[in-house]
Parts: structure tokens; C-alpha cells; sequence
């Protein structure tokens, strides 16, 4: 990785897109840079957007600081004692990423010429390595300026609150634009997360030693809520139920009755799924899997997609009635006829290309709407279906209403993929992308989400992750759920990280 | 992105030319047939704003149109537009992509007066529409035949070295491949290996030149005119982060 950092006045920093410059920005280099990639990459990684990468660039990505948690700890360590544990523990990180662009955007290499390499199989690999990277890179830059300041009195972060540290991230609107336009590859992660819950719901005698974790996991992840505060209502709401509902579980768990019974994972399931919030549901069903590392790893590679959607003309327009009727009810049976169906819009403004959320009547731009109406679209397709006759084909269908090939089209490759959909109205008024994000961000491995707005958040990741020079080490792998001021190991068992690399 | 020379990725190819046929009012499906297309035109080595720029100009100045008409033949089938234009390839090159899935590579489909003969034989080209053969005589009486051999390979016969992505306004021939096809005679020949070309692209990025400028000129027509308001509210974030 090739990071670049700079001074910068405090009024212009912000998370946005829109952002001009940044605390520190990065290129993921594919090899080894020659002085003269370095020189180029000086002119315009620091531009992030206003610049122009390269197939050797994998990733590009900026960070900016937190300034009272970074401050903090650049004084404390020139001074020789350790941060402020409480403060570091209430944010979580030193720096926050605002972005991070693979796939060949603004320049950088396409997917294609990395996508059969083995450490690229699974989805995102060369993005979440950058970030993971920039979380090394700000652990070791408070050490540095540390060093610079206090000298021989120094001290660097201890190893335990070196581990803690991870990397923010910033998301806004830009996630959700992706899921919609990514319906096959969508599937392919909830059908990978689904499998791998099915996996384990299915054994019949658990595994050696795993319900012992999974009880000794479910204290850890006790105290880690505890540290999960935000000051988003709703979202503060739902983790003080959590609270409640974990610690209900951990009672239900002491009842030897219920937890040895055989099919214990699946009856763990079935009781959190009757009483308990989705939150919490969520959360189990990340316990109950994380024992079963041997049985659902292989899941990863399952996550990436090459389809390329095709327009199946060959389908008969009676079996495209059929399929919309049968597969997009959810689409159908919303009204748009109300002014609320359809008060939002979505568009990228000429600022920076940023995604925004609209609302007609007030902003402009509605001409200018991005094509994620998938519902409305669906809707407005069966209308014009249900009154037109079988005998035509759907390729004469298309010449004479070619504004529907796109819709007609996506329905043809997500109907066979059931999870590929977002099966709600986007243009809702009451719609809220936050939940967009959180789904997607859930997938990266994403912790402590933070709502700022119904349109963004803040989040965590590698909090708790092992550091370059610990992945040799047995159970390095195990991580999950972190608690400040402790040693990281979440009890790992069944694993391949418990063997020595 | 103001410079009008520089290096693009393949998923630019499709982001701004998907974008970009949206940009002159094509619906948002053929965008999509059309920036795919464009890939296999970047993915084969070529400049792909200088075929599909004349598309677009055609389709913006209403020299072209996206109406498009079907009629059975004995031979076949014949796309045309039924208005006295010229038949947008935007259009014909879908359309054509459709007919040959359903014909099953056996008949011939001649479409009528199309503007850029090349972007319906990308788009053949995209959907791995092979065993098939794409003749045409332009404006300018240059002759080509693109014989879309197999996913492997494909090449190019044309009666002169006018370079074949700036070939317009034509009647288009697609019938399957023959044997007889791969006559050579008195043509000047050239061949494209698809996975080494896409390989070289996926190393070195695709060249775009001076066309590119218009191009995302009708991209940037996509895009909303910030104001005040909307970029204190729009992304839901404040515009300032110290904390």
C-alpha cells in the first residue's frame, strides 16, 4: 500500500464525498511501485476522485482523523503512558475512511485481472485489505509522531491496545445503489450466510466443546454491547433490548433442558427467532456459526458473481406474466398511485458524482433519476402486461416498449435468485437507506454501527483484529466481539487458525 | 475527467456509457445493451467513443430514431425504422441480438439504414452471439464482413483500410457462418484473439481520444445541478467532521 499524508484545516474535513482533501490517502499497488509509480501516485492519490489511477492500482481509499481520540493518543504515548482507554473505547478507532474504490474506478484495475486470483476468489478481498492496511498505517503513524515529539520518554500503544484499535469508516448513500445494481451477487452472500446457518441448525449432536463456547461467547458478546453506544435513538433502543435479550438467553442456555436436546443449534434458533428482536436474532445466528469455522469457510468463495444479466428473448410473454406474478407480488401490490409511493428520488449530483436522496416537489432532479425504482418499474410493467395479448412474443414486446427491457431483463435473472431483490419500495416516503447500508456493511464484517442520519452512518471494523505480526500465531483467527482493555480471543474452537501458520 | 486523452477501465466503459445513451434519451435497457457492447468494442482494443459517439450524436440530433419495425422474410426476418431516418444501432443492435437468440443461428436477418454497423456486431459480439457472419457495404462504399467465429476468435474482411468503427449508415446482413465465408481473397484481413485482447486491456487500460470529451459531455447530462440546499440535505451527513 502507498499512503500519502498531509496538514489540513479542520473546517474542511468531512466524511462526505464531496471532500477535497483528506488527513491521509492510499493505493492498494498490484507489486512492487518503481520510484516512478510512487511519483505518479504523489500527483494524484491525494486528489482521490480528481485523479486518474492505473491497472497496477488495486484499491483507493483516504482516511481522516479523529481528532480528539488521534490527539490523545499522539500526546499520551509522547508522554510514556497509554491513551485514554475510556475515550479510545467510546470511538474506537484513530481514523475513519470516507471511501474506499476498487473494481476499475477512476482508472484502477478492472475485477477481471485479479478476480482468478486465489486470495481474490471471495468478493472485496482487495478493498477490505486496503482498509485493514490503513488500520496498521494509523496505529504505527500515533507511534511515529509519538516518537518525534517526546522522544527517548515515547512509549509505544501496549498489545493489547494495539489490538483493540480498528479502522472507522464512514458510509453514505452510495452503498445502496450498488445492492440494487449487484442483484446476483447479493444473492450469492445471503445465500452463502443462509447456507452456513442451515449447516449448523442441522447438526443433530454438536460438535465437540462448541456449546461450551457459544455459552462462554455469549458473555463476551455481553460486555461488548456494553461498549456499543450511539446516540441515535432508535438504534440506542435496539441495543439496550439486545442487552435485555442476551442476557434472557444466557438464563434460558443454563437450563440443561434446553440446550441438550438433540438439534441444540437449531433449538437455540427457534427460540430466539419466537422471542426475541431482530437485532438479536442477527447476533445469534453470527454466534451460533462462528464455533463452525471447518463446516461454512468454504462458503467464501461462493460469495462472488461473473454473471453478466441477459436479456432472455426466448421467454414467451405468458410465462414473464407468470413469473412477475408469482416472484414480485411484494412490487405489484404497492400503490403508486399515492403521492407518498413515490415521493422520493435518487440521482448523483454534478458535485463529485455524490448519490443523493431527493424528494419530488422540493428538489430538483427527478428527470435526472437514477434507475432503482425496481418496484415501481415492476408495477408499472404488469399494468401494461396484463392488457396485452399472449400471441406476441417478448422481443416484439420490447421493440414496441423498449423502456422496459431493463426491468423485464432483471426480472429474467433475479427470479431464479430469490435473495437478489430488496423487496421494498425505495421510493417510499417513509423509506430509510440506513438500513441499505447496514446490510451491506454487515457483510464487510462491520461492528458498532452508528446512525448519524437515516442516509449515513459510522462503523467499526478490524476492532480486535490481530496485527501483522500476531497472524502466525495459533488462533489468531478468533477476534470476534471485542472488549476494551482485554486481551482479543474470542473462544475459538474448530478452526483452522488454531494451527500454526 | 477533463483531459481528452487518457486511460479508462472497463467498468467506466460501462458506467459512463450506459450513462451516456441515457444521457440522449435512449431508455435505460438499451443503455445498458449499448455500454456492453461498448466493453466488447474496448475489450477487442478499439477507442470505443469513436463508433459509438456517431450513435449518439445521431440519436440526440433526431437524425436516427429508436423506432423499429419487424418483418418475417423468406430468408428470414428485416428490422427497419419506420420513419424516414436513420435506424439508430442503439436500437438495432438489441433487437438484432434478440432475433438471432430466437432464430436459433440459422436464417438471415438483413436491418435496414442502421448508423454504426459496428456497435450491432459488438453487441453480437457481448452476447456471445457466435458461427455467425455480419456484411455491409457504408456509406462511402467500403465493404466489411465480421465473421464471428467462436468465443475464441473472431475477424474482420473489408475491401479497404478504413478503420471498420467509423463505418456508418448501412444495410446490415447476419446469416451463420460458412465455410465459404473464410475466403480471403483480395481482402484486407485482420484477426482478434478475445481473450488475449481483453487480457492486454485488463493490463493496460482502454485508450479513449478526443471523442471521449463528447461522450461524457452526454453522461454528464445524468447529473443533478447541486445547489445549497440539496448538498446541505441530499447525502443526509453535515459538511463538516472534528470530532
Amino acid at each position: 500500500m502507498v499512503a500519502f499524508t498531509q496538514k489540513i484545516p479542520d473546517e474542511m474535513r468531512t466524511d462526505r464525498v464531496i471532500a477535497e482533501v483528506w488527513d491521509a490517502t492510499f493505493n492498494l499497488f498490484d507489486g512492487v511501485p518503481t520510484q516512478e509509480d510512487i511519483d505518479y501516485l504523489a500527483n494524484n492519490t491525494p486528489k482521490q476522485e480528481g485523479g486518474r489511477y492505473r491497472p497496477s492500482e488495486l484499491a483507493l481509499a483516504r482516511a481522516n482523523k479523529s481528532l480528539r481520540v488521534f490527539k490523545n493518543a499522539v500526546d499520551s504515548l509522547s508522554k510514556g503512558h497509554q491513551p485514554d482507554i475510556d475515550l479510545l473505547t467510546s470511538v474506537g478507532y484513530l481514523m475513519r475512511t470516507s471511501a474506499v474504490y476498487g473494481s476499475g474506478k477512476f482508472g484502477c484495475a478492472d475485477r477481471a485481472k485479479i478476480a482468478d486470483r486465489e486470495e481474490c476468489k471471495a468478493p472485496f478481498q482487495m478493498e477490505l485489505l486496503t482498509v485493514y492496511l490503513i488500520r496498521w498505517f494509523t496505529i504505527d503513524s500515533v507511534e511515529e509522531l509519538a516518537k518525534e515529539r517526546g522522544g527517548k520518554k515515547a512509549v509505544k500503544l501496549d498489545k493489547t491496545t494495539r489490538q483493540f484499535i480498528g479502522v472507522g469508516n464512514a458510509t453514505g448513500l452510495g452503498m445502496a445503489p450498488f445492492l440494487l445494481k449487484h442483484p446476483a451477487l447479493i444473492h450469492n452472500w445471503v445465500v452463502a450466510k443462509e447456507t452456513a446457518l442451515a449447516r449448523v441448525r442441522s447438526i443433530e449432536t454438536p460438535i465437540e466443546g462448541t456449546l461450551k463456547v457459544f455459552l462462554k461467547s455469549l458473555l463476551q458478546v455481553s460486555q461488548h454491547v456494553d461498549e456499543w453506544n450511539v446516540e441515535d435513538t432508535v438504534q440506542a433502543d435496539r441495543i439496550s433490548c439486545l442487552t435485555d435479550e442476551i442476557q434472557s438467553l444466557r438464563i434460558w442456555c443454563e437450563d440443561e433442558f434446553n440446550i441438550s436436546r438433540p438439534y441444540p443449534w437449531n433449538g437455540i434458533y427457534q427460540f430466539v427467532e419466537d422471542n426475541f428482536s431482530l437485532e438479536c436474532q442477527e447476533m445469534v445466528v453470527s454466534l451460533i456459526i462462528e464455533p463452525h469455522g471447518s463446516l461454512v469457510d468454504d462458503l467464501a468463495e461462493t460469495m462472488s458473481t461473473n454473471l453478466i444479466p441477459t436479456f432472455n428473448a426466448d421467454m414467451s410473454l405468458a410465462q414473464l406474466k407468470e413469473v412477475v406474478e408469482d416472484s414480485y407480488q411484494w412490487a405489484t401490490s404497492i400503490d403508486f398511485s399515492l403521492k407518498e409511493s413515490q415521493h422520493h428520488f435518487w440521482y448523483y449530483s454534478e458535485d463529485k458524482l455524490e448519490p443523493r436522496f431527493g424528494s419530488k416537489g422540493i428538489d430538483d432532479g427527478v428527470e435526472q433519476e437514477m434507475p432503482l425504482a425496481i418496484g415501481r418499474d415492476v408495477s408499472q410493467l404488469n399494468k401494461v402486461l396484463s392488457s396485452t395479448s399472449n400471441d406476441i412474443s417478448i422481443s416484439e414486446f420490447v421493440m414496441m416498449y423498449p423502456e422496459f427491457r431493463h426491468i423485464i431483463r432483471r426480472i429474467q435473472n433475479t427470479f431464479v435468485r430469490p435473495y437478489s431483490e430488496v423487496q421494498d419500495n425505495l421510493l417510499s416516503e417513509s423509506m430509510r437507506p440506513l438500513d441499505l447500508l447496514r446490510f451491506k456493511l454487515a457483510f464487510f464484517g462491520a461492528s458498532k454501527f452508528d446512525p448519524k442520519s437515516d442516509l449515513w452512518t459510522r462503523i467499526s471494523m478490524y476492532q480486535g483484529a490481530p496485527m501483522p505480526d500476531q497472524l502466525s500465531e495459533p488462533n489468531h483467527d478468533c477476534w470476534s466481539f471485542p472488549i476494551a482493555g482485554r486481551p482479543q480471543s474470542f473462544p475459538c474452537i474448530n478452526c483452522t487458525c488454531q494451527k500454526v501458520i | 475527467m477533463s483531459e481528452s486523452y487518457l486511460t479508462i477501465s472497463l467498468n467506466e466503459v460501462l458506467f459512463y456509457f450506459t450513462r451516456a445513451a441515457f444521457g440522449v434519451e435512449a431508455p435505460i435497457g438499451l443503455s445498458e445493451d449499448f455500454a456492453r457492447a461498448n466493453m466488447w468494442i474496448s475489450e477487442n482494443g478499439f477507442d470505443p467513443s469513436l463508433c459509438s459517439l456517431k450513435a449518439l450524436d445521431n440519436l440526440d440530433s433526431q437524425a436516427s430514431s429508436l423506432s423499429i419495425k419487424f418483418e418475417k422474410t423468406k430468408a428470414g426476418g428485416h428490422l427497419f425504422c419506420p420513419e424516414e431516418k436513420l435506424l439508430s444501432s442503439l436500437e438495432a443492435s438489441s433487437s438484432s441480438v434478440d432475433w438471432v437468440e430466437i432464430n436459433s443461428r440459422v436464417s438471415e436477418l438483413k436491418i435496414s439504414n442502421v448508423d454504426s454497423p459496428f456497435l450491432v456486431v459488438s453487441a453480437l459480439g457481448a452476447n456471445k452471439c457466435n458461427g455467425l457472419k455480419v456484411v455491409w457495404t457504408d456509406q462511402d462504399k467500403n465493404q466489411f464482413q465480421v465473421n464471428l467465429t467462436d468465443n475464441e476468435e473472431w475477424e474482420v474482411l473489408s475491401s479497404s483500410s478504413n478503420p471498420i468503427e467509423l463505418s456508418s449508415n448501412a444495410d446490415v446482413l447476419i446469416s451463420p457462418l460458412e465455410m465459404s465465408d473464410k475466403s480471403y481473397k483480395g481482402k484486407s484481413v485482420k484477426k482478434f484473439k478475445l481473450a488475449e485482447e481483453k487480457l492486454r486491456v485488463l493490463h493496460n487500460g482502454v485508450k479513449v481520444e478526443e471523442n471521449w470529451q463528447a461522450i461524457y459531455s452526454y453522461f454528464s447530462r445524468c447529473l443533478v445541478k447541486s445547489s445549497a440546499e440539496s448538498r446541505a440535505s441530499g447525502a443526509g451527513a453535515g459538511l463538516v467532521d472534528t470530532d
